[in-house]
């Protein structure tokens, strides 16, 4: 297993799945979310908090609210557990100022949910490879 | 034996252009004035460690005041019919006229982000009545943050601007600090972060005035390594543009050195609060 593979984001949404702070913050977060993590592309789908749904084989008929693109290398650096300065967050990253994230779509989606959504990525620094 | 802190709180009268402003402040200690100014949409309760610590204590009056609509600084008379957008020139004439009411002599001026920013201004214009400035995660121009996320009424206000906010906090702070940070975010009035936000990211553009400073009075620029708007290297590219400053960087810390680390930003400010004492 390694970094965002299949297996990798199986236990990053099991462990999703079973934060009790995610259950609290996120009972309103319903989005579909494209992950590109380099040419690692997922849709991750969130049904009222809880993680329902991990798809790849990601073609021309499917649909998502909004994507966060970057580099698997940004990606790497955001999930170490100690993250580096300008990594540490999906603001940070995106932030005009750096641009190492694309965030796209219905952004407004993600805003109205960033706290449960930001605390879920969070998460994926817990994950053991 | 109750645990009470020494911080004490009060409410000043300010008069500004007409207005009496009614502005709550906290103070602790005794000796040079030390003001305290918040962040972009919060109050003073960021700077509760500092306004007791006795170190700082025994040699400076440390006072934090709450912005006019921030904290327990009600707004001004009408304030519903006007958008607001908080300026470079209400804020430091405010601030100089708090502390002109306050009967301060030259106070040292600390603050942070905004705080930080407002410093610069404070450089320029009211350089006879402040004693030093130490302007944390300050530089001379800070874009991207004026944003209209942050006030829009299909959003919680306040959830969304402290989670826009609190990745620019360092993983190595205190998580009950951070979320602490978190919290005092999510109590901003609507709109106020923003407003805020149009001082730190709109009309704080510095760049053409840094070299009209002229080293009068010193100016300790502070910025932490996980600051993404205002990285280390923007606070060292103005610093060297800034006569009569030193630019002081610190390791595993972000945007909220006061309130998300205070452990670790004490390290960093005794020894400028040092050098504060020495110019006396």
């Amino acid at each position: 297993m390694a970094a965002f593979d299949a297996r990798w984001m199986e236990r990053w949404q099991t462990l999703v799945n079973q934060d009790g702070v995610t259950k609290i913050i996120g009972r309103h977060l319903s989005a579909d979310v494209l992950m590109e993590f380099g040419d690692a592309v997922y849709v991750v789908s969130f049904v009222n908090g809880t993680l329902a749904r991990v798809a790849q084989n990601i073609g021309p008929e499917t649909t998502y609210d909004f994507a966060l693109r970057g580099p698997r290398d940004t990606w790497g650096k955001f999930i170490q557990p100690v993250p580096p300065p300008m990594y540490n967050d999906i603001w940070a990253m995106a932030h005009p100022l750096h641009g190492r994230l694309k965030i796209e779509g219905n952004v407004k989606v993600m805003w109205q949910n960033l706290r449960a959504f930001t605390w879920t990525l969070d998460l994926m620094r817990n994950v053991k490879e | 034996m109750a645990k009470i802190e020494p911080i004490t709180g009060r409410y000043i009268y300010v008069p500004y252009e007409g207005e009496d402003y009614r502005v709550y402040y906290e103070e602790g200690g005794q000796g040079i004035p030390l003001v305290c100014l918040h962040t972009a949409g919060t109050d003073s309760r960021e700077w509760r460690h500092q306004l007791c610590d006795p170190d700082i204590n025994r040699n400076f009056r440390v006072i934090a005041l709450d912005l006019p609509r921030h904290g327990k600084s009600i707004p001004p008379k009408g304030w519903w019919k006007e958008e607001y957008k908080l300026t470079a020139k209400f804020y430091s004439e405010f601030l100089m006229a708090f502390c002109r009411e306050l009967g301060l002599d030259k106070p040292v001026i600390m603050g942070s982000s905004m705080g930080g920013n407002i410093c610069l201004h404070l450089a320029l214009n009211f350089a006879n009545e402040v004693r030093s400035l130490i302007a944390i995660e300050a530089c001379d121009y800070s874009p991207g943050w004026w944003l209209d996320w942050l006030w829009n009424p299909h959003m919680h206000g306040g959830e969304v601007a402290a989670t826009s906010v609190y990745g620019l906090m360092a993983p190595q702070s205190p998580l009950e600090y951070r979320q602490e940070t978190w919290w005092y975010y999510a109590q901003g009035g609507p709109g106020i972060f923003k407003g805020d936000l149009y001082f730190y990211s709109v009309d704080h553009d510095f760049r053409e005035s840094c070299s009209k400073l002229n080293g009068t009075v010193p100016i300790y620029f502070m910025t932490g390594v996980y600051d993404f708007a205002c990285t280390p290297e923007m606070t060292e590219q103005t610093a060297e543009k800034v006569k009569g400053s030193e630019c002081i960087i610190m390791e595993e810390i972000g945007h909220f050195p006061m309130s998300e680390n205070p452990v670790t930003f004490k390290k960093y400010l005794m020894p400028v609060l040092a050098k504060v004492l020495q110019s006396r």
